[in-house]
């Protein structure tokens, strides 16, 4: 009792500060300088349609760099965890059910392509690399649902997660030696606005993030599903 | 030629991302890829170090996506960034190789999960941008989370869940900050929003503010933290400790500069209550992981206050917050790695380590870089910080600094202590793998203690030849004793010849009995077999700090040498068998005593600079101690009581003096002479100069010079008193050294010529029949096994050589005639007659008998009476102990009868000061204005009146008949205590129902209650802690909304 | 409109903190933070919001030339993908955290883990 009076007496301070904050709060009438630079000079200098694209992999594509990572470390982290956990799965389970089996049969394919449309057209609509990572994903865990006594190759996922890795260092590290910096997506042409194949390496760039989101997501679900209370 | 910064960060990330592609059972080549990543990425930094240091270019920006900040995130790469990048990627290449053995067990995943760790740690300190800061702060929270779970300690999975917890109240907050920063300003840029202060945005920037301080683990918002540095694998604590810590303190400064000074008082604020309160805390911690965590956010607390202070610290910013950082990064990183050698977790199982005296040296050396103490980057660090914060009037900062430092000093040295002197039943293996981690970071320690003395301007402390002479030792620990031994006595009095033309007849006195009065006591070492491992460096380093302390003309290098001799007398009292508490409460003393003259120095600095009529405009951080002449009212009083406060306690004033009898009893036979003989006399110089200096001063009225005096006559009386009744004769010796610096002290005081003179010749002739008795005392203790006089007798046949030495050692200490005490009483009665305080004169009457009264206890009980039955085999002491003894009795005849061979010159110099009262040298009569004094007729005399004596008992006693010992018949019954029915235990019984009041130990239950005080408030505090990862949660918001509301109200 | 939603995320955030302070099960905690990390999502979403403006998208609709007059801003939007990943991958090893927790000692309540202290 004593804790949620003290809690709730905290959380008025806080809720203090995040109401001074509220009220303090006008939206911006024009864009500020660093918005105004990206929404001029974004189509030229990047080809990218997408602006927030064009930030997330380029502009600010450290910070996505290090996403990846966070991904990536919380992906090896589960996977330490559980390694002790796995166990025999080979006992009896009942059967999951007509329905899911052949519904998974039949969305799977089409999710991944979903998948795989969201990531290579992220520099030109809503939608990216995370996105289309996670929809594939998405697809590993209905197949999970489907069978949960399948086993997917960690060597696989863990080769398609790390391959994309590297090669998406690899092209930061491209952008500093044949254009203006690391993570420069100039290294390629930027073609036309609003193209498939334009915006220099973005694409390239957010179907290795897609791949690897992809991965992460698939490992970490594998890992779960292998430890299971006996 | 140096690689682009941000190659670190890919090698870092693209090694993580290659171990993936590995198969799971080539964990062998993951960790060599691991290591040659962790390797490269230091060779990167290390070339951009060397840069920077070299060339002292400006700092470059670096740019990502080809588009220029704020638009794309910016790196940074400058002097700071290089040596802190160097030190994180050092230490995680060091942090693998010792955790190389569990990172093999656990995999590629665990290895992939330390590059990237060490890679966000580079990237916290490069990043120019706020939003990525965030990032780079979720992955170390990410890292650190995986990293936890490598411990063997089961625990640190709860520890890793209680971090995440708190982790994720300080990424909201963060967050939120942010993202109203950027509306506010229009940029994440750092340097953008630094550029538009933090007005628009207070509140937004307070809570970013808050975020990153809780990162550092502040007091109280760190139970977390502590479980994590307790139970993770040690390597990774290193790692947490050094690097994490460290990168954490610098984005705090890079964020604190976007609030600008405003803000700087909430670091201050934040580092002295985590400073002061983890040292308090750490102190009755009794494992030592957790000990090193409470350390270690005491230590982030004080470069917190550093970070605080920038604004007056200027220039020297980088060279004060860089030496803390780095000492305490180095000296972490390394304790750590070496708790991975101990197997217990008990402070006594680091015992255990005396096995290698290779990583005790480490331990040493981690310890005094903690605590600050020289020739470490801290110490200079410290003296800067210090006299800066005294320059702009922050006392009372500045006291809780120096207070919490010796808290910290307290609580390491009696884990050193511990290491020293307890048993362990483990022992140590030494895999080259883990041992390297180790001696990098001994060697990183030494390195960075001579770039922070050729940075600081003033002597480098490594260059200075005395010191390099003591330290070569270390490299000599391999040799016999004799013959290091021999290279010492040759070192001092090679030094000697070498300098001695160089000194005013003061300070020669003091080099005589520092260099050849060392040299002397040296001979009796002569005695040791094996190697003495420990004995020269330590005893050098004393020795040293001696020498340095009498070239010394600046504040500075008379600190320094302070701290020195403090320091190797400290490990030379440490090797006495019973002396662990003893040598604990000698250091925490001196070190307390040392911070007061640190403090007077500075304040005194203050005020040579204003004073400066040159109109300098940058403070002098050091002075010549002369012209603490020039000083004036109000601040010279308190510059004065701080110095001799400082001083009286080297000298075992009275209050102060609780240290010395169990330091100068439990020490080694030969140390004893060299503490108690010569080091005394270090204090008493600084005495000396102190008053040539400073002169009389008072303090509300109060004359602080009469005050010496009464504390010198009441030290005089009660050190006497409480030697009376001991029945160790060691510390019998010590308790009447305390009352011999009494005699000095007020000698001093007495401000007048013949005082001063007095006080000299105490000078010679404690040191000669001080350094003499205690080895004739040691010399038979080390033959019958015992210091208790009771348990000893009739050695006079067994030992003459010792019984003479005894003998003429007690008729000079006495002050009877014919030998030099004689002398030093002359004076000192004519010097009483001159001065006009009678009562406090009366004290220092009635504690001559009194001496008597113990002294010749020493004869009567330990050589005349009977001999005890197991001692009838006993033989005279070793050679080499009573060699000395005979030189120092041929100096006390030689003295009494020449006494103007050395006084006449210094009397002459003393008349410089104090014109009046000087005496009449004629021939061999030395005149006063109240009588004369012929030391050979006096001689004469008395030789006379003791042979004629001695030939009447002679003649008396001729028919007398001799008894052997044993042939008595002792009665059957065996006493419960044996020695109560001795007749000299207790010997002064009657006195002691008397006067007993006198020498109740009341200081000692101060300073006790004092230290339990303490020790309680670091238990109350601990409590804090009650290990609810849910209650740290609410310290954290606590500690938010304390700074939240503190801050509002400023 | 936008201090609707803005006030909205701080509740959210609010409901989370005093969930995570006094739920004792670590994972009605972890929804708590999920709850809290929701919170601050939608007010980094609402701060760059602006009235009558749309996604920060080129197409058709929005030419690069007027593009300054068209959009909203896109910072925070791209500031909040990475949040919520980031967010994810931390819920991600809280979870794994609680299962280990749990596998060793049998109990998900944040008070009995307290070996360590003091």
């Amino acid at each position: 009792m004593v804790k949620r009076l003290v809690a709730l007496a905290l959380l008025a301070v806080f809720g203090l500060v995040f109401a001074t904050l509220l009220t303090g709060y006008a939206p911006d009438a024009e864009l500020n300088q660093t918005a105004r630079y990206y929404a001029e000079r974004t189509a030229a200098d990047l080809g990218a349609a997408n602006i927030v694209t064009a930030i997330i992999v380029t502009y600010r594509g450290l910070d996505t760099l290090g996403e990846v990572t966070v991904l990536f470390l919380a992906a090896a982290i589960v996977g330490l965890v559980l390694a002790e956990g796995a166990h025999d799965r080979s006992r009896m389970r009942p059967p999951v059910g007509e329905l899911l089996t052949t519904g998974t049969r039949f969305l799977v394919p089409m999710i991944l392509l979903l998948g795989a449309y969201v990531f290579v057209n992220g520099h030109l609509t809503p939608g990216g690399g995370f996105q289309g990572g996670a929809i594939i994903a998405s697809a590993v865990l209905l197949m999970l649902l489907a069978d949960p006594l399948r086993h997917f190759s960690h060597r696989l996922i863990s080769a398609i997660e790390s391959l994309a890795g590297i090669l998406y260092v690899a092209i930061g590290i491209a952008g500093l030696f044949l254009a203006g910096g690391f993570l420069d997506n100039r290294i390629l042409p930027l073609g036309n606005l609003g193209e498939l194949a334009s915006a220099g390496a973005i694409p390239l760039i957010y179907s290795l993030i897609g791949l690897k989101v992809g991965a992460e997501f698939s490992s970490m679900l594998a890992s779960l599903s292998e430890t299971e209370e006996p | 030629m140096v690689i682009n910064a941000l190659h670190i960060l890919a090698t870092g990330l693209g090694a993580a991302f290659l171990t993936g592609l590995l198969d799971e059972k080539r964990n062998g080549l993951a960790f060599m890829i691991t290591l040659g990543a962790l390797a490269f990425m230091s060779a990167v930094s290390a070339g951009w170090l060397v840069l920077f240091a070299a060339t002292g270019a400006h700092p470059m920006d670096i740019q990502t996506a080809g588009t220029p900040p704020p638009f794309a995130i910016a790196l940074r790469m400058g002097l700071a960034e290089a040596a802190l990048l160097t030190l994180i990627n050092l230490a995680g290449l060091f942090a693998a190789m010792h955790m190389g053995e569990t990172l093999l067990a656990r995999g590629r995943r665990a290895m992939a999960v330390l590059l990237v760790m060490v890679m966000a740690l580079c990237g916290l300190v490069l990043t120019r941008d706020l939003f990525n800061l965030f990032v780079f702060f979720e992955l170390i929270v990410i890292a650190t989370g995986g990293l936890v779970l490598l411990s063997d300690d089961e625990r640190a999975v709860s520890a890793g869940f209680k971090y995440l917890i708190v982790s994720q109240f300080i990424s909201v907050l963060l967050l939120v900050g942010i993202v109203f920063g950027y509306h506010a300003t229009g940029t994440l840029n750092i340097d953008g929003m630094a550029e538009q202060g933090s007005g628009a945005f207070a509140l937004a920037f307070f809570l970013i503010l808050i975020a990153v301080a809780a990162e550092l683990k502040p007091f109280p918002a760190n139970g977390w933290a502590l479980d994590i540095y307790e139970s993770a694998h040690p390597g990774f604590a290193a790692l947490f400790s050094a690097a994490a810590a460290s990168a954490a303190l610098f984005a705090f400064d890079k964020v604190l500069a976007i609030g600008g000074a405003e803000w700087l008082p909430v670091a201050t604020g934040i580092g002295i209550v985590s400073f002061v309160a983890g040292n308090l805390l750490a102190l009755p911690q009794t494992n030592d992981r957790r000990l090193l965590g409470y350390s270690s956010i005491a230590q982030s607390g004080l470069i917190l206050v550093a970070i605080g202070q920038q604004d007056i610290l200027g220039e020297h910013y980088l060279f004060i917050a860089g030496g803390l950082l780095l000492s305490h990064a180095v000296a972490k990183a390394g304790l750590y790695w070496l708790s991975g050698f101990v197997a217990g977790r008990e402070l006594t199982d680091w015992a255990a380590l005396r096995q290698r005296p290779l990583l005790v040296l480490a331990f040493v050396t981690g310890i005094a870089m903690l605590s600050g103490l020289p020739p470490f980057p801290g110490f200079y660090a410290k003296w800067e910080l210090v006299h800066l914060l005294a320059n702009e009037g922050r006392l009372a900062l500045l006291g809780w600094i120096l207070f919490g430092a010796l808290v910290e000093a307290g609580y390491l040295f009696r884990w050193f202590g511990y290491a020293i002197k307890r048993e362990s039943a483990h022992t140590i293996d030494c895999p080259p793998d883990r041992v390297i981690p180790v001696i990098a970071a001994l060697l990183a320690g030494w390195a960075l203690g001579f770039a922070w003395g050729e940075l600081s301007g003033r002597s480098n402390l490594l260059l200075v030849l005395p010191l390099l002479f003591a330290l070569a030792f270390l490299l000599l620990e391999w040799a016999p004793a004799w013959l290091k031994n021999t290279l010492a006595i040759g070192g001092l009095s090679l030094y000697f010849l070498q300098t001695w033309q160089d000194y005013d007849p003061l300070r020669l006195i003091f080099l005589v009995i520092f260099t050849l009065g060392g040299a002397i006591i040296f001979l009796a070492s002569f005695h040791a077999h094996g190697r003495r491992i420990g004995f020269y460096p330590s005893a050098m380093t004393m020795f040293a700090g001696m020498v340095l302390l009498l070239q010394a003309t600046d504040s500075f290098g008379f600190f320094a040498a302070w701290e020195l001799l403090t320091i190797g007398s400290y490990f030379l009292i440490l090797r006495g068998k019973e002396s662990e508490p003893h040598a604990l409460s000698y250091i925490v003393f001196s070190l307390g005593g040392a911070f007061l003259i640190l403090a007077g120095f500075a304040i005194a600095a203050a005020s040579v600079v204003t004073l400066a009529p040159s109109g300098a405009v940058s403070p002098a951080p050091t002075f010549e101690i002369a012209s603490l002449a020039t000083l004036a009212q109000p601040v010279a009083p308190w510059v004065f009581l701080l110095l001799a406060i400082g001083f009286m306690t080297k000298t075992a004033a009275i209050g102060l003096h609780i240290w010395l009898p169990g330091a100068h009893a439990e020490a080694e036979t030969d140390v004893s002479p060299m503490v108690s003989g010569v080091l005394l006399k270090a204090g008493l110089y600084g005495l000396f100069v102190l008053l040539m200096s400073m002169g009389r001063q008072s303090l509300y009225g109060v004359d602080l010079v009469n005050l010496m005096l009464w504390i010198g006559a009441i030290t005089a009386l009660l050190g006497n008193l409480m030697a009376i009744f001991q029945e160790d004769a060691k510390r019998l010796l010590a308790y009447s050294s305390i009352g011999q610096m009494g005699y000095a002290l007020f000698g001093l005081a007495l401000m007048n010529h013949l005082g001063w003179l007095m006080a000299l010749m105490f000078v010679i002739n404690h040191y000669v029949y001080k350094s003499m008795l205690f080895l004739s005392v040691g010399g038979v203790a080390k033959r019958t096994g015992t210091r208790a006089m009771y348990q000893m007798g009739g050695l006079i046949t067994l030992m003459p050589l010792s019984f003479i030495a005894t003998l003429v050692g007690i008729i000079a200490m006495s002050g009877v005639p014919p030998l030099s005490g004689f002398g030093g009483r002359w004076i000192f009665y004519n010097a009483i007659m001159d001065a006009d305080t009678r009562l406090p004169m009366v004290l220092i009457f009635l504690s001559g008998p009194i001496a008597f009264l113990y002294l010749f206890r020493l004869i009567h009980t330990i050589f005349l009476g009977q001999l005890k039955d197991e001692h009838r085999r006993l033989k005279e002491a070793p050679l080499s102990i009573v060699l000395p003894q005979m030189i120092y009795v041929a100096i006390l005849i030689g003295v009494a009868i020449f006494p103007g061979l050395i006084l006449r010159r210094v009397d002459a110099y003393i008349s410089q000061f104090l014109p009046d009262g000087a005496l009449n040298w004629e021939g061999l009569t030395i005149t006063s204005q109240y009588g004369w004094w012929n030391p050979v007729a006096i001689m004469i005399v008395v030789a006379c009146i003791f042979l004629l004596i001695f030939g009447w008992l002679l003649f008396v006693n001729r028919k007398a008949q001799k008894v052997k010992q044993f042939n008595i018949v002792f009665s059957a019954e065996r006493p419960y205590r044996p020695e109560t029915t001795h007749f000299a235990w207790n010997f002064f019984a009657p006195y002691k129902k008397a006067m007993g009041f006198l020498v109740q130990p009341f200081v000692t239950r101060f300073w006790g209650a004092i230290t339990d005080l303490l020790h309680t408030a670091g238990d109350l505090g601990r409590r804090l802690y009650n290990g609810n990862g849910q209650i740290y949660a609410f310290h954290f918001l606590i500690f938010v909304v304390v700074v939240f509301v503190s801050q509002l109200g400023m | 409109m936008v201090h609707v939603v803005m006030a909205t995320g701080f509740l959210l955030i609010l409901i989370g903190f005093y969930g995570a302070l006094t739920h004792r099960n670590l994972l009605r905690m972890i929804v708590a933070f999920t709850v809290a990390d929701t919170g601050v999502n939608v007010v980094i979403v609402s701060v760059g919001h602006m009235r009558g403006r749309s996604a920060p998208i080129l197409d058709r609709a929005v030419a690069a030339a007027d593009a300054v007059q068209r959009i909203i801003d896109p910072v925070p939007q791209a500031l909040v993908l990475t949040a919520i990943v980031i967010g994810v991958g931390v819920t991600a090893l809280m979870l794994a955290y609680a299962w280990r927790i749990y596998r060793q000692h049998r109990t998900l309540d944040i008070a009995r883990l307290t070996a360590l202290k003091g």
